[in-house]
């Protein structure tokens, strides 16, 4: 059973888009991320740093062939975050009998 | 916080969700795909006539690594197993069993009534089962995975 927790840092519109992705995929490559959030390199990258310095994301980068490849995935803190503040917000739309 | 914010950001949950579930999906020309190629491959195998089994098995080779290699690169991004569960497991599980089925069955019933082609007549119905099946599998996994709680799926 998930503790509801309003996450302030996960809640940011564009950070509960990318965990909102991330938490439904394995490893997430750079491109799609980007594409998907419709975001720059560099808006991504300030996002993805923030949520890795909390410890929500791991970050991996590989090479395929000779170009790098950078790919992020939610942690186990990170989905334990952003299950608790989903559950959060279910809590605050249910008290106030908004159908789910 | 407000409660229709606090809505909205579900909806927003719940559509990254989907979208990542979208970008994910198996075209339907996939399955079509691999039915043709099943079919083929079968018939030239069943010719016996070592030329056509040879540019058969190269043809069945080449065609199904160019299809799955089309696929994996129009796929963007893994889905988590999680969200597909035992129920879509056990779907696919279903599937492919059934069609596997019909397909040994239909076969091996051929051929003890002494029909031609029996294994390329028999892999025919699996073909159309991949076909028409696939996509329905596909569709149902997507509503399945839709419909998992938001949090707690594992």
């Amino acid at each position: 059973m998930t503790t509801p927790e309003f996450d302030e840092l996960i809640h940011a519109p564009t950070r509960l888009s990318l965990v909102s992705l991330l938490a439904a995929t394995e490893w997430a490559d750079f491109k799609y991320l980007r594409d998907a959030a419709d975001l720059s390199d560099s808006a991504l990258s300030k996002q993805l740093t923030t949520l890795e310095d909390a410890g929500y994301v791991d970050i991996r980068k590989t090479f395929v062939g000779r170009r790098p490849r950078t790919s992020a995935r939610l942690s186990a803190r990170g989905r334990q975050a952003f299950e608790a503040h989903v559950a959060a917000l279910q809590e605050i739309v249910a008290r106030a009998g908004l159908v789910l | 916080m407000d409660p229709i914010d606090a809505e909205l950001a579900l909806a927003e949950v719940r559509a990254r969700r989907s979208q990542v579930i979208d970008a994910n999906s198996i075209p339907s020309w996939f399955w079509r795909a691999i039915g043709v190629l099943m079919v083929m491959f079968t018939a030239a195998v069943e010719s016996r006539r070592p030329w056509l089994v040879a540019i058969g098995s190269v043809a069945y080779g080449i065609g199904l690594a160019t299809t799955i290699l089309l696929v994996v690169r129009q796929a963007k991004v893994q889905v988590r197993p999680s969200l597909i569960g035992i129920e879509g497991f056990l779907a696919i599980f279903g599937f492919t069993i059934v069609l596997v089925g019909i397909g040994v069955g239909l076969g091996l019933g051929l051929e003890a009534a002494g029909v031609g082609w029996p294994a390329t007549l028999a892999v025919i119905p699996v073909a159309f089962g991949l076909a028409v099946g696939g996509p329905r599998l596909m569709g149902f996994l997507r509503r399945l995975m839709r419909s998992r709680p938001l949090a707690g799926d594992r």
